[in-house]
């Protein structure tokens, strides 16, 4: 991984743009090397190996800034780049709010990089029969290309694919800051696609993505898969109308997302969000509370330092409906004339909830089972088709498949369904949310049930 | 010319061949090599004032080896021999121990002309030769309506050598300009705010920065704003729906474009893979890919596999005679691939992808076509859309509108997706207008990698659509 050759590359660099006749400097060193094998119907399709290091400068110039990227490592032709930027730069609009953070804001605890464990060294023995064995120990294709026409469907195509990465990044600046990052991916990944007994298509993938390659479940993905194929034949449309919904907690995060654009302060300043003026104040429903665990050990998503090394925490971004944090950076701080938090979120976790009824996640396991019981009549969304959600108003619609479910239980698939509403409005009929996100998610948003939503067909 | 490419990265047409042949040591098929080294540049204004910028360098070659339809790619960052020599053996490994292939991958022919060559070449402009058409622009907007608050506008270029070299001995070269600005104006009306963007892309050189460019954007960033503020959302449900000209090729990029990419047909996952040379919309349709049209975001000389562009009919008077080819498609299905081999850069191996995907003109009268719908919905500006490859869903979200009533365009609409299945959209044509236009705004398409497309479009009257509402 990185060297301390290349991490004095990363000071060169500064030292060479100091010189220059920058006020401030920050690099960000990344090395990253990833192999994937992609198994289509029993047999080896696709081998990809890919080795990459760039280098990334944040330059200060006389209160201009600049942001310049190269993977032209050498000696000489960084200087060049350096050199050429800093001309660039000094061309640029002067904006005295541009600087870097104040350093007792950076972090001091990310000297080696495996301080949060999600960096897992067996990776570097990890040789292509391995990589190759374990891309073929998710295919099933043998067990399906026949005898399944009795059940209703039959097995057009089975591609899978076992892929692992490992990341390395190492920023420094020219206060003194200095924060390296170190993280493996081990990710299996399986679709399916089938037809029913009248020709329909159906496709239905799972995956799954862990630091550690022992954590790596093999045995699931395919016939997870499968089952989310097989589940759809047959569907029919609702009608149009307002419905109790649940989101199932792999897509769920999709909803949550047009929350925290909103929240960062590049977007209130430019007075693209619907979430102006909200902090302290209490606009989504008291049972909402969404944190940013961002120091958890060994879970995907955690990190010590923002992209600008300021040191993250972990904090509420909304608690029991209020809105506790807005994400700013040192130079909307400086332009709002607020106080600096951090730069965007690192891993949001939305709690426990049911109306009426605090939930503590260690005292109850609510299942999606348990939210369609809770709901009792409506639709279920097990995946999103396209849409959007306006920036400014709040405004949403959406495609989305799913199943319609009655008495808590499944009825039917349902599918070519839209969601249309405002999504404040939608976070104030939060009626629950569940515990049951998945632990290799990074966005840790469990099933979430929500009242009225209005659905067109 | 040649020699000025094989310059640039710093290669011999022996080393070339060097590679080539370590690449299929293992014994496969075909092999091809994609040199790249691209320019990125970025200039944003914000609050009145070009505060950010900067340029970005990317570098390197992929190497890929096929045996059959087996893929093995690997690239380097640099063009030291020994590098590039360990990426081949990396690639190669797709042919080791596995007796498939045999395939025949076939010679192409050259092209005969450049289809966006630059008066002006970004990299030789500065930063500061921006500054006071941005400026400019900023104000052109601003004075256009007193309500904006905000005036945010990106200017960005990028100009990329490309040389690719293949075991049939072709050597291919070109250099790809393309520079993007797009402008968003936020508009405040009482307790109101609403936002509207506007975006011109094209293959050519700086040539693009100028007043005519300044005028189309400052224009159209302000156009119907007043209509924006009083949109509502219409009574949700299934309805007659009229694509206006222009940015409504994103029906077809993805109800039909991307089902007709043929990998996904040669696998059997689109709904199209059983429909080739059978009837998929009415009579008289014609539906194109096209990458030769002059200085087009979708258009190239060469796609990425070193074939030349062309313009290749999907579906001929209503009937599908040809689907979207790369090398490896082609191949398969025993036809001359069809320039579609694209890719997002040298870290990625090329894949069936899209260019200018458009609908040519019909005879039918625009407003007689809106006069036609006694309800319905009027669309004509869009976003982001979705397929579903198997099933044949597909979604596009518009951001503007008007409701049809009683064939008159009545109150306008916002923010709504429309969702859809490709082959039942495409047999609910009713009519077709004479207007086709393209839409030259920064469409990018995200099949795994992002590659920049266009799509165009004339009026076109679908029967029935599901429109999302209140």
């Amino acid at each position: 991984m990185i060297t301390t050759e290349e991490k004095n590359i990363a000071k060169h660099c500064i030292s060479h743009a100091l010189s220059c006749g920058a006020d401030g400097v920050r690099a960000y060193l990344n090395k990253c090397v990833s192999d994937s094998y992609t198994i289509l119907n029993g047999e080896l399709d696709k081998v990809t190996h890919s080795a990459d290091r760039s280098i990334y400068l944040y330059l200060f110039v006389n209160g201009r800034y600049g942001t310049f990227s190269t993977n032209r490592l050498e000696e000489k032709e960084l200087e060049d780049f350096v050199g050429k930027a800093i001309v660039m730069v000094r061309m640029l609009g002067e904006d005295a709010c541009r600087q870097l953070p104040s350093p007792e804001r950076t972090a001091r605890d990310a000297v080696t990089g495996l301080e949060l464990g999600l960096y897992d060294a067996s990776h570097e023995s990890m040789d292509a029969d391995t990589m190759l064995a374990n891309a073929m120990k998710l295919s099933i294709y043998d067990r399906l290309i026949s005898g399944n026409e009795a059940k209703g469907y039959s097995l057009i195509s089975e591609e899978c694919e076992y892929s692992r990465t490992a990341d390395d990044s190492y920023t420094v600046d020219s206060q003194g800051f200095e924060g390296r990052h170190m993280e493996t991916t081990f990710g299996v990944f399986s679709e399916m696609t089938i037809k029913d007994t009248d020709g329909n298509k159906y496709s239905g993938y799972w995956w799954q993505s862990v630091p550690k390659a022992a954590d790596t479940d093999f045995a699931e993905c395919g016939a997870k898969a499968l089952e989310r194929a097989v589940s759809q034949i047959g569907p029919k449309k609702r009608r149009s109308g307002r419905y109790r919904m649940i989101v199932d907690t792999n897509v769920a995060s999709r909803l949550v997302s047009p929350l925290l654009t909103a929240l960062n302060a590049t977007s209130i300043q430019q007075k693209m969000s619907f979430l102006e003026d909200s902090e302290g104040k209490k606009v989504f429903s008291e049972g909402m509370t969404l944190m940013d665990l961002a120091r958890t050990p060994g879970k995907n998503g955690s990190r010590l330092f923002d992209t600008e090394g300021v040191a993250t925490k972990d904090s509420a971004i909304i608690e029991n409906g209020v809105v506790r944090q807005y994400f700013v950076n040192t130079y909307m701080a400086l332009k709002m004339g607020v106080e600096p938090t951090v730069e965007d979120v690192s891993r949001p976790c939305l709690m426990p909830y049911i109306k009426g009824e605090r939930l503590q996640s260690a005292e109850k396991e609510v299942s999606l089972k348990d939210l369609m019981k809770l709901a009792g009549n409506g639709i279920l969304v097990s995946g999103f088709n396209g849409g959007n959600c306006n920036p400014v108003t709040g405004d949403f619609s959406f495609g989305i498949e799913g199943f319609a479910f009655s008495k808590g239980r499944i009825t039917h698939p349902v599918r070519e369904m839209l969601i249309t509403g405002n999504i404040i409005e939608l976070w104030n009929n939060l009626l629950a949310a569940g515990t049951d996100a998945r632990e290799s998610a990074r966005w840790q948003i469990p099933s979430l049930a929500f009242d009225g939503v209005s659905f067109s067909a | 010319m040649k020699n000025n490419y094989l310059n640039i990265f710093k290669v011999t047409e022996t080393q070339l061949q060097t590679l080539v042949g370590t690449a299929l040591a293992h014994g496969g098929d075909y092999c091809d090599l994609y040199f790249e080294h691209t320019t990125f540049f970025n200039l944003l204004l914000k609050d009145g004032v070009v505060s950010s910028g900067g340029f970005h360098t990317d570098f390197g070659v992929g190497i890929r080896v096929l045996k059959g339809e087996k893929t093995g790619y690997a690239y380097s960052e640099n063009t030291e021999m020994a590098d590039m020599l360990a990426a081949a053996k990396a690639a190669s490994a797709i042919a080791s121990g596995t007796a498939a292939g045999g395939r025949t991958y076939m010679k192409v022919g050259d092209t005969m002309s450049d289809l966006y060559p630059m008066k002006e070449n970004w990299r030789d402009r500065s930063a500061d030769t921006f500054l006071p058409f941005m400026q400019e622009l900023e104000t052109a907007v601003s004075s256009r309506d007193r309500r904006i608050v905000k005036v945010i506008i990106r200017l960005s270029d990028s100009v990329s050598d490309v040389m690719m070299y293949n075991s049939l001995g072709e050597l291919t070269y070109e250099t790809r300009p393309m520079g993007s600005v797009t402008v968003t104006a936020v508009f405040q009306q009482g307790n109101k705010t609403e936002n509207k963007s506007a975006s011109r892309s094209f293959r050519m050189g700086a040539e693009l920065i100028g007043p005519e460019l300044m005028k189309e954007l400052a224009d159209e960033v302000v156009s119907g704003i007043d209509e924006r503020f009083d949109a509502i959302r219409p009574k949700g449900g299934q309805m007659s729906v009229v694509m206006g000209a222009g940015a409504s090729g994103i029906l077809l990029h993805e109800a039909m474009g991307h089902a007709f990419e043929a990998d996904f047909n040669r696998k059997g996952q689109s709904i199209f893979s059983d429909k080739m040379g059978k009837r998929v919309c009415p009579e008289g349709v014609d539906i194109i890919d096209d990458g030769t049209i002059a200085f087009n975001r979708g258009s190239g000389n060469y796609d990425d596999e070193g074939v030349p562009g062309e313009k290749t009919y999907m579906v001929k008077d209503g009937i599908l005679c040809s689907y979207l080819h790369d090398r490896i498609s082609a191949s398969w299905y025993g036809v001359a691939p069809t320039g579609n081999g694209r890719r997002e850069n040298f870290r990625y191996n090329p894949i069936p992808r899209m260019r200018a995907t458009y609908m040519e003109s019909g005879d039918a009268d625009p407003e007689g076509i809106i006069a036609s719908v006694r309800n319905g919905i009027y669309v004509n500006e869009f976003s982001n859309g979705q397929v579903k490859i198997g099933e044949g869903d597909f979604t596009f979200f518009v951001k503007s509108g008007h409701l049809i009533e009683n064939g008159r365009l009545t109150a306008p609409v916002k923010d709504i997706n429309i969702i859809g299945n490709g082959p039942h959209a495409l047999t609910d044509i009713v009519a077709v207008g004479n207007d086709l236009k393209i839409d030259n705004g920064t469409w990018t398409c995200g099949k795994d990698q992002s590659v920049p497309v266009s799509c165009g479009m004339p009026t076109v009257l679908i029967s029935s659509l599901t429109v999302g509402g209140e």
